[in-house]
């Protein structure tokens, strides 16, 4: 069997052409059910999202070269496309490539930001789909289950997804890396930006104990304050609450320091200097810089946020390098795997072809043999499969051998020279 | 003994080596396999230290190779109750070294300095083994608040430029690391109270003085004056962070001073 991929992602084409080629699960269990013929297309998987339709096959050898043509031909059908409109930004991979490209996809390499968690997801309820459409066999079954653990493999061995890329979860991470834990711990948010917001939530889904809302307007405070739930307050005086902060996060539209120098100073003495970390996600600043100057204080503002961000992004890529290195090694032992799923089968049948022949012969010869006594009938049984087996052992063993180094066409080498798929 | 000590060193060696490659690889195989090299070499060691105990009569703790290898023992254990309690393994990047290094020193260039000497002597008494034990363990005590300083003052830093590298994603946090230079410093000065006290009474019951203004005796009370000083700030005037951080590393360089000290200053201290 052969393995074929063929796709279209963000690098590939543009939206306009993503969206039409995707599928609803709807249309993907019915297209499943179409593209597997059982004589091509042997087994079928569809993963589809915004940034990629990638439709994974397993094809019967005799028939690998149509494999292209027949999933396009199905993509245009099932899409109701006109094959020109999509075929410039499609590629498709074989056997190898596309192991490659599955293995990258699960583990966030081929994402737009790379080590984004949820492609790992779509990958899951793509499998799942299949299963249920009935079109994965022992080959998918196998090729995606070592996609996941080469997803499991990356994300535990490099920082592929350790560092925050969007600002709103920067406060997060920040947080923890000051404070360890933000269980029990107190937001300060101050303005409604939607960010603010955005990362509030972020910081109460960490743990964070309680969050106290500042606003010029009381009412829109109390109204956010309800849509956080009960672990929110709305307060008045900002200067009073600074003390309880152990986050300050601040967006609103004035164009002053909202939080200044002295207000921090004093609070710090309150805190008997535990650290407080401040984020500025307003501009102009609401925070006064220079309160990054006191002792035991963070302040972050847009700019800080976006360069680490970029330097975050740097480290993922640096990471996604030795990512591709597991994927490659991963590669490898796919084969392996793969190839002995190949040869139990082969072995087993060629056993039985030798065996059978014999028995054949036997059965035809046996008149001319006249009565014999049980024994003797089993000695001459025994005499033949002995020597079937005796000539066939050297031929048995070279297969395993040639099984074991980077043959992958041997087995059908084999199997031809027997007439096994006759 | 010699072999039994190779054997701790390799197992130390390995511990290091592949507590430096997991921080900077980020690979939980290689953390495990660093632990049990040092579960393995720390038991070994033991094990050592206590036929070294039978077989010399005296407590494994006098002269300067029983002392480095003492020394060695007490950092491993040591960092293995920060792992227990804290779970981090960073702080092992700079302790296993030094403890592969120690052992390493212990076996090949301590061979000359052995001197068994009047070692019989002092450990007739019962009180010297635990003023030396103490006084050891509060080191390594201040050895972790040390390194804690340092991973403090690091992160604090890069905290404060907005400039963060690998180095920093792989530090425990902030509060972490403080709270184990805060937790090691008072272990480490009672440890060093006791030890000192021990010491004194000793030293009466011997020659009826407890205190002969020898180099190692003035360190240890200014060592001790700082930690205090260090401990009882920080728990009154709130006085933490990096000023904190860098009185555990003062405190760290008069604890060198100590424990060196009486070598190249002589006086009191010295046994040999």
């Amino acid at each position: 069997m052969s393995i074929l991929l063929v796709g279209i992602n963000h690098k590939s084409a543009p939206v306009e052409v993503r969206e039409l080629l995707a599928f609803s699960e709807q249309a993907c269990a019915e297209g499943l059910r179409k593209l597997v013929d059982g004589e091509v297309v042997q087994e079928a998987l569809i993963v589809s999202t915004c940034n990629r339709v990638e439709v994974l096959t397993s094809t019967a050898n005799a028939h690998a070269s149509e494999g292209k043509e027949r999933i396009t031909q199905f993509l245009s059908q099932s899409r109701s496309l006109p094959l020109a409109s999509f075929n410039d930004h499609i590629y498709h991979w074989n056997d190898d490539e596309a192991v490659r490209h599955l293995f990258r996809v699960a583990s966030s390499l081929d994402s737009m930001v790379v080590g984004e968690p949820q492609v790992l997801g779509q990958v899951r309820r793509a499998y799942s789909l299949a299963l249920e459409a009935g079109t994965a066999g022992k080959v998918l079954n196998r090729l995606v289950h070592h996609a996941f653990r080469v997803a499991k493999r990356v994300r535990s061995e490099t920082g592929i997804a350790a560092n925050a890329v969007s600002i709103s979860y920067m406060a997060v991470e920040l947080g923890k890396k000051i404070f360890n834990s933000l269980n029990g711990r107190t937001v300060l948010l101050i303005g409604a930006g939607e960010m603010a917001e955005l990362s509030a939530r972020h910081l109460v889904n960490a743990g964070v104990a309680r969050v106290l809302i500042a606003n010029r307007s009381a009412a829109a405070a109390s109204l956010l304050a309800n849509q956080f739930g009960d672990k929110a307050v709305a307060v008045q005086d900002i200067e009073q609450h600074l003390a309880e902060a152990d986050i300050v996060i601040c967006s609103t539209g004035a164009d002053h320091f909202v939080v200044t120098e002295a207000m921090v100073r004093e609070a710090l003495d309150k805190r008997r200097n535990r650290p407080s970390f401040f984020i500025d996600i307003s501009v102009p600043r609401n925070i006064d810089p220079a309160i990054g100057d006191l002792p035991n204080t963070f302040v972050f503002d847009v700019d800080d946020l976006e360069s680490v961000i970029t330097s975050n992004i740097r480290e993922r890529e640096r990471e996604a390098e030795r990512a591709e290195l597991i994927v490659e090694s991963e590669i490898m032992q796919f084969q392996q795997a793969l190839r002995a799923l190949d040869l139990g089968p082969t072995i087993g049948a060629l056993r039985q072809k030798l065996q059978d022949i014999a028995r054949v012969e036997m059965a035809r010869q046996r008149n001319r043999l006249g009565t014999l006594t049980p024994a003797q009938e089993k000695a001459v049984e025994a005499l033949l499969l002995a020597t079937v087996n005796k000539i066939s052992h050297p031929v048995l063993s070279q297969m395993r051998r040639s099984n074991e180094a980077i043959n992958a066409d041997s087995m059908q080498a084999w199997r031809e020279m027997f007439g096994l798929d006759e | 003994m010699r072999s039994l000590l190779l054997a701790v060193l390799a197992a130390y060696v390995v511990a290091a080596i592949h507590a430096v490659l997991a921080f900077v690889n980020k690979r939980r195989s290689l953390q495990r396999v660093s632990l049990w090299a040092l579960a393995v070499g720390f038991l070994l060691h033991t094990i050592a230290l206590l036929a070294d105990w039978a077989i010399d009569g005296h407590y494994p703790l006098f002269n300067l190779r029983e002392t480095l290898s003492f020394l060695a023992w007490t950092l491993a254990a040591t960092y293995g109750l920060v792992l227990f309690r804290y779970r981090t393994q960073a702080l092992g990047v700079v302790t296993l070294p030094v403890v592969a290094g120690l052992t390493f020193i212990t076996i090949f260039i301590g061979v000359g300095i052995d001197s068994a000497g009047p070692a019989t002597e002092f450990s007739a008494t019962w009180l010297f083994p635990i003023h030396t034990t103490l006084v050891i363990f509060a080191y390594a005590a201040f050895f972790v608040v040390f390194v804690a300083s340092l991973m403090y003052l690091f992160q604090e830093r890069a905290l404060k430029l907005k400039s963060f590298g690998a180095i920093f994603h792989r530090l425990p946090s902030l509060t972490t690391v403080n709270e184990i230079a805060t937790s090691a410093a008072a272990v480490g000065v009672t440890l060093l109270t006791v030890g000192i006290a021990t010491g004194m009474l000793w030293s009466s019951s011997r020659d009826g003085r407890i205190w002969h203004n020898d180099p190692k005796e003035i360190f240890a009370a200014l060592t001790w004056l700082l930690y205090v000083f260090l401990i009882v700030y920080r728990s009154t005037a709130g006085w933490r962070g990096k000023s904190a951080a860098w009185m555990g590393i003062a405190g760290f360089a008069l604890v060198l001073c100590t424990f060196l000290g009486a070598r190249f200053m002589g006086g009191y201290h010295v046994f040999e």
